[in-house]
């Protein structure tokens, strides 16, 4: 190498300028800890304040596809963007009760001599699609019935992958005729009608049942049965195409990314995995904030809303925030307009006597607590060579478990313990129904006595009996409830051998009936009835078709089964449901654990006027004060500035050090 | 040059061959395509949308050879695939059907909005604290820094990132806890915690090897003779150690330099910025074999290139060195 | 087959067949004329001893807790004989205090905890010592898994050149561009979660870096004098390789191994940040560490799961990087 003073190259002098001016760059633009974009508008045409909302989603949706996304993330974004034939009052939720929304009435159930069954139902009349480059001059156009027999037909197309198809093609007639015509032609003939859903006029259909199925109101509530425009989907197909005549190819996104509906909102930004951004629907008119409904105690929040055009908010932005501690932490910085409070955040903002902590009284907050229809259970094989014959065995693993203590520990006693399949709110949910086999430990120790197996002990081996647990454990909080568990079982005298799985080997367990405990299963309900339930114990819904995953079988079960699962509510229905829930106790198919429910956090700004566990959200009869929240964030997200100087001190120290040292050393 | 850059092009086809045949492996036989479905459909549906679901993939072919009668032997699950890759046609997301090419380029951003200023700012930070603990050299400080160096190394990146996190989002509000929004100036606000975090993690390694390549300068004659000539020992350090050591790290971690586009697992996952370690974190968690396979083909060419700007660096520095 | 090897015998077997093994290939390095050179000059290096004797304690903690002894409840380890008197808690209790950390109805302990108790009641200290041994075997196992594999075909390519040379190059090559990541989560999701199954693999993703290594350092060693001269007498490849190319190069391994042992340590936490960590009962500081990312946002914080996880694989990553360069200084002093 040669010695050379370098002329080309004097990084002493420029880099570090250029570093120091980046960082003092970036220091500048990058304060604030606020975590959103800013809003798309300050203020509304007529001067009002621009009013926003600020949720979070803990996953990216799957699809945006009415007809085929199925998980709750994807709900929570369908939900504001279309809205559906039939929708759940929002504050009516002790029963659940469906009222119009697309629809003008209720639909008129017809019953046939032959045992068929038919709903005439009206849309109403005026309600556009909003305004999009697929309609003809970018004008949103008038809904008409036939855009419902479309989305009902796209539901037996194949290449659509609608998840439900089955259980509509049930009850509805003629889709398993359309759906088996596409697949041996290769593609879906849309000039062919669909006689289930027949066309009367530009504004009337008629549902055709070839056999009872009420459950199909609730269905009309979902986003599968929602109309869609067949120019949007037509438009939207992913591929490229020329902007107008002669223009530049424009890759057009796909209709699953691209919503065109009636709904209240549109998505005005969507950043995958990351964010959305909804924004309202100048042209909505179709739903107005219901008259009636809501609970005495929030008669001052909701009076003055009562029957004002929907949605009450003007843009919602949602980030898609994947665990639960940042959301809080969010929320406590004042940029969530509320969350959840979990397991490890539940002791600092909840008090002894299950009440808000004052230092969050102090900030205005509410603390409401929300049960979701749903059920969690470790699931028994009752095919299994040992747990299947022995009744006994499954009633004495049920009573050692302590469902109470789960609770109290991961759930900060929060949740509810479940007695019963059915969860409350449910039609058929007993009250005062008492689980005979609920936690009990001596119970349990002469339960496991009486099933064969003394303290534990296999008299065959003359050692303890061993079952396999089988569970998904990704994060530390799923290992420390396999932990529990395995204790609660164990104080039978047994030996729990757990095996972890990875989610697929899971599913395939459970389809292939090759296990004997499974934890962390459980069902949240479609639709708030008990067949929606009791349907995963019907022995012929055995997996891999169906979801009967504990491969119950029990003939008086089923038959009870069959007969409740047409029946419109009654006396007779609820006998039935009732005689169900105690074959299922006393048969033990499942133990069962907790009906999940958490606190939430409300903030001051943005009280809840709903809080219906059947939607995702209820988004468009949401409320905000704008004022208050600039106030409150402000006040929450002062920073201290002694780090700052404490990092400039060492820097300067460092350097000190150094010069010195030179100092010293040259002289 | 010319010829060994084509030769060594040629040289990553077999590789790249491996490496999918491995991938596919792996991947089928952790989960069968039907599990796949499953999950992407959702655990409520039916056995006939499992079924429509994979024939509209073209998985309910055999995986690596179609034995059926009647059939081609090569219309197989991986000769398609791998054909489709070869052309770089990178096809469309199992789970949400948009096309892997477009999530790839918009993942891309976030990942090097991080990595970039990260590997930049980090380079510079290390050189300039491996110059310092040259130039105080053999002093107490000396050893306590190494001794820091090694002790930064020993604490897991996790700790940095929760810890990091827990101080300067939460206690002190200086960042978002979480979160990225691309929008202008301001995605700087979100850049800043996860990049001073990078930086942070990797000093202390960092910091050390580049400190025994300044010291490995230092040894050399022409700077013996530099010194002898009367020149300082801080304008020493500042040219001719800097210049000739940074040589030597510049030939280091060139190899590094096309990974930055993959961005970084943890810290993306972490603060939720969608970038292709996110992507790529996501996609083996939801069983996306689309974007599954088109990463691991896009990280085989980014490994190989990186061996490839290597070996240019090293022929550019030592004329002895030909590349043949 | 799992059942034979989840016996307790066999499991102390191992362990004491690990350790032996460990001591076995110091000493037969140790007759060599380099090897006692560095020893001597590692004797000297206080850094390095002291590390030494701050690693020798995390082995004895660890092996503490691999033997196993046979009891009436299972298996229980020799730590588990040692603590058993310290008890069981509800859920968290902060250190050495003498209720557990709820607000609704906080109960009085049963003991007291030097370092609290975690989310299920668990003393952390204990659980910080057992989780010594879910490093060590992690270390290990990978250890011995990679390091006959990685020197092996170093050792074979560096020697052979030409056809074995390439097959080797294309086999590293192609493992090495495979996203690190999905190698490691494929690999686990295939083997199933279980300490065998993280080293496993770990050591086929991490025998890359070693093979290089010893390849470049037998193509130097083959072209020395003293190889060629045993070739031109006629020795055989197989007495050539072990008699004087394997010498040559172990202390390079030796290196690698306690560096590389500190990597396999940190490793772990990332795995358990990913969800393919340690298996359900096995403490380990990774998936502590991984839990605190909700602790931490606790009221009042609970922070003794996660520092005590730290302080305690801190030091030993510590004390293996340290020991480390002590033996590269030790085995080649002027370049240290």
């Amino acid at each position: 190498m040669s010695f050379s003073p370098a002329p080309y190259f004097t990084p002493s002098r420029l880099l570090p300028r250029i570093v120091g001016l980046l960082l003092l760059a970036g220091v500048i633009v990058g304060c604030g800890n606020d975590p959103h974009p800013p809003p798309l508008k300050t203020k509304k045409e007529d001067g009002s304040p621009w009013l926003v909302r600020y949720g979070a989603m803990n996953e990216e949706a799957r699809s945006l596809d009415p007809q085929v996304a199925y998980d709750q993330m994807s709900r929570t974004i369908l939900e504001p963007v279309y809205d559906t034939l039939l929708e759940y009052h929002p504050m009516k939720t002790e029963p659940y009760e469906v009222v119009p929304c697309l629809l003008e009435a209720m639909p008129e159930r017809t019953a046939l001599p032959d045992g068929g069954v038919t709903y005439l139902c009206r849309l109403k009349k005026g309600v556009f699609f909003q305004d999009d480059p697929c309609f003809p001059g970018g004008k949103g156009r008038e809904l008409v019935a036939r855009d419902v027999q479309y989305a009902w037909q796209r539901m037996c197309d194949p290449k659509v992958e609608s998840p439900v198809l089955s259980t509509f093609q049930a009850s509805v007639a003629g889709m398993t005729e359309v759906y088996e015509a596409a697949k041996a032609s290769g593609a879906f003939d849309y000039e062919q009608p669909l006689t289930g859903l027949e066309v009367l006029d530009s504004h009337t259909f008629r549902i055709n049942l070839t056999k009872p199925y009420p459950q199909i109101l609730y269905w009309m509530a979902m986003h599968f049965t929602t109309p869609v425009a067949r120019e949007a989907v037509e438009y939207y197909d992913g591929k490229e195409h020329p902007d107008g005549p002669g223009g530049a190819l424009l890759l057009r996104p796909e209709f699953k990314w691209h919503p065109v509906s009636t709904g209240p909102y549109r998505i005005a930004k969507h950043q995958p995995q990351s964010s959305y951004r909804l924004v309202r629907n100048p042209n909505y008119t179709a739903t107005t904030f219901p008259t009636e409904g809501w609970p005495a105690d929030k008669e001052a929040l909701l009076r003055p809303l009562a029957g004002k055009k929907l949605p009450l908010i003007d843009e919602v932005q949602i980030p898609i925030i994947r665990e639960q501690l940042p959301a809080f932490l969010m929320a406590q910085q004042g940029y969530l307009d509320r969350s959840a409070v979990g397991k490890d955040a539940f002791n600092s903002v909840v008090t002894a006597s299950l009440d808000l902590a004052p230092q969050y009284k102090e900030r205005g907050v509410a603390l409401e607590k929300d049960v979701t229809v749903s059920t969690f259970y470790i699931s028994m094989n009752t095919q299994d060579k040992v747990l299947g014959p022995n009744k006994k065995l499954r009633q004495a693993l049920s009573a050692s478990f302590n469902a109470r203590a789960w609770v109290d520990i991961f759930y900060n006693g929060v949740a509810e313990v479940a007695l019963q399949l059915i969860s409350p709110g449910i039609y058929g949910f007993q009250k005062d129904f008492k689980n005979p086999y609920g936690y009990n430990l001596e119970n349990a120790r002469r339960l496991i006595a009486e099933a064969g197996y003394p303290n534990g002990i296999d008299p065959a081996t003359d050692r303890p009996l061993e079952l396999t647990l089988d569970a998904v454990a990704g994060d530390s909080w799923q290992r420390q409830t396999i932990e529990f568990d395995q204790r609660c079982f164990e104080q039978l005298g047994i030996r729990i051998k757990v095996v972890e799985n990875t989610f697929a080997r899971m599913l395939e367990k459970e389809d292939q009936g090759a296990y004997q405990l499974a934890s962390g299963t459980g069902w949240g309900a479609d639709y708030p009835d008990p067949e929606n339930y009791y349907f995963l114990f019907y022995s012929k819904n055995f997996p891999p078709a169906g979801k009967n995953i504990s491969r119950f079988k029990n003939d008086e079960f089923d038959r009870l089964f069959e007969q409740m699962a047409t029946m419109e509510n009654g006396p007779e229905r609820l006998e039935i449901v009732h005689r169900m829930n105690a074959i299922f106790a006393e048969e033990c198919p499942v133990i069962l654990n907790f009906n999940k429910a958490f606190f939430v956090m409300v903030q001051p700004w943005a009280p809840r006027t709903h809080n219906n566990q059947m939607l995702e959200g209820g988004i468009k009869y949401a409320v905000t004060d704008p004022v208050l929240r600039d106030a409150k964030r402000r006040e929450w997200n002062d920073t201290p500035e002694w780090p700052i100087f404490l990092a400039l001190g060492v820097v300067f120290a460092g350097l000190g050090y150094a010069v010195r040292l030179n100092q010293k050393r040259n002289a | 040059m010319l010829s060994y850059i084509i030769r060594r092009l040629l040289y990553a086809i077999p590789i790249v061959i491996g490496v999918m045949v491995i991938t596919f492996f792996l991947f089928f036989v952790v989960q069968s395509t039907d599990t796949m479905a499953k999950r992407v459909l959702g655990p409520k549906a039916t056995s006939q949308a499992v079924q429509d679901w994979k024939v509209n993939r073209g998985y309910d072919k055999p995986l690596f050879f179609n034995i059926a009668k009647g059939e081609k032997l090569f219309d197989s699950l991986f000769f398609n695939q791998v054909g489709q890759l070869a052309t770089f046609d990178l096809g469309k997301s199992d789970v949400t059907g948009r096309s892997v090419a477009t999530l790839f380029r918009e993942g891309a951003v976030p990942s090097l909005l991080i990595t970039v200023p990260a590997f930049f700012v980090g380079f510079a930070v290390s050189v300039a604290l491996a110059l310092y603990l040259v130039f105080v050299r053999n002093s107490l400080l000396d050893l306590w820094g190494i001794l820091v160096c090694v002790a930064l190394m020993s604490i897991p990146v996790m700790v940095y990132v929760i810890v990091g996190q827990y101080l300067m989002a939460v206690s002190f509000k200086y960042f978002p806890a979480f979160g990225f929004q691309q929008e202008g100036l301001s995605t700087v606000r979100f850049l800043m915690l996860p990049v001073a975090l990078m930086v942070v993690s990797g000093l202390g390694a960092e910091v050390r090897i580049y400190r025994a390549i300044f010291l490995e300068e230092i040894d050399q004659d022409y700077i013996r003779t530099a010194r002898a000539k009367g020149l300082s020992n801080t304008r020493l350090l500042l040219t001719h150690v800097l210049k000739n050591g940074l040589i030597n790290i510049i030939t280091l971690v060139v190899a590094s330099l096309p990974f930055l586009i993959m961005g970084s697992l943890v810290l993306e996952n972490f603060f939720g910025i969608p970038g292709l370690g996110n992507l790529l974190f996501t996609a083996i968690q939801t069983a996306d074999f689309a974007v599954v396979r088109s990463s691991v083909f896009l990280g085989a060419l980014m490994y190989l290139g990186g061996f490839i700007l290597t070996d240019i660096c090293y022929a550019l520095v030592d004329p002895r060195i030909r590349l043949s | 087959m799992t059942r034979f090897f989840e016996t307790p015998w066999v499991q102390n077997c191992i362990v004491i067949g690990g350790f032996l093994l460990l001591a076995l290939l110091i000493w037969s390095g140790s007759r060599n004329e380099r090897w006692k050179r560095a020893g001597a000059r590692l004797r000297r290096d206080r850094v390095g001893m002291i590390a030494l004797a701050v690693i020798g304690l995390y082995l004895f903690v660890g092996a503490l807790e691999m033997i196993q002894v046979p009891s009436s409840t299972g298996k229980r380890s020799i730590l588990d004989l040692l603590t058993h008197k310290i008890p069981l808690e509800e859920s968290y209790s902060a250190p050495l205090a003498k209720t557990t950390l709820v607000q609704v109805n906080p109960k009085p302990l049963n003991g007291s905890h030097l370092l609290g108790t975690d989310a299920l009641g668990n003393d952390t200290f204990v659980q910080v010592l057992k989780a010594c041994r879910t490093a060590l075997i992690i270390g290990g196992l990978t250890s011995a898994i990679y390091i006959p594999l990685g020197t092996l075909l170093g050792i074979l390519a560096g020697y052979y050149r030409r056809r074995v040379d390439d097959a080797v190059q294309y086999v590293y090559t192609t493992v090495a561009a495979i996203p690190e990541i999905l190698l490691l989560v494929a690999i686990l999701m295939v083997l199933g979660k279980g300490l065998g199954s993280m080293a496993i693999a770990l050591g086929v993703t991490g025998w890359v870096g070693l093979c290089r290594l010893i390849r470049g350092e037998t193509l130097r060693q083959a072209e020395r004098p003293y190889v060629t001269a045993a070739r031109a007498l006629g020795q055989s490849d197989w007495k050539i390789i072990t008699r004087h190319l394997l010498p040559n190069v172990m202390h390079l391994v030796f290196i690698k191994f306690v560096l590389g042992f500190s990597g396999l340590v940190l490793a772990e936490a990332i795995l358990s940040y990913l969800g393919v960590g340690s298996p359900v009962g096995t403490p380990s500081w990774g998936a502590m560490i991984d839990g605190a990312r909700s602790e931490l946002s606790r009221e009042p914080v609970v922070w003794w799961n996660i520092g005590g996880a730290t302080f305690a694989l801190f030091f030993l990553v510590l004390s293996l990087n340290l020991f480390g360069d002590s033996l590269r200084r030790a085995f080649d002093p002027k370049r240290g």
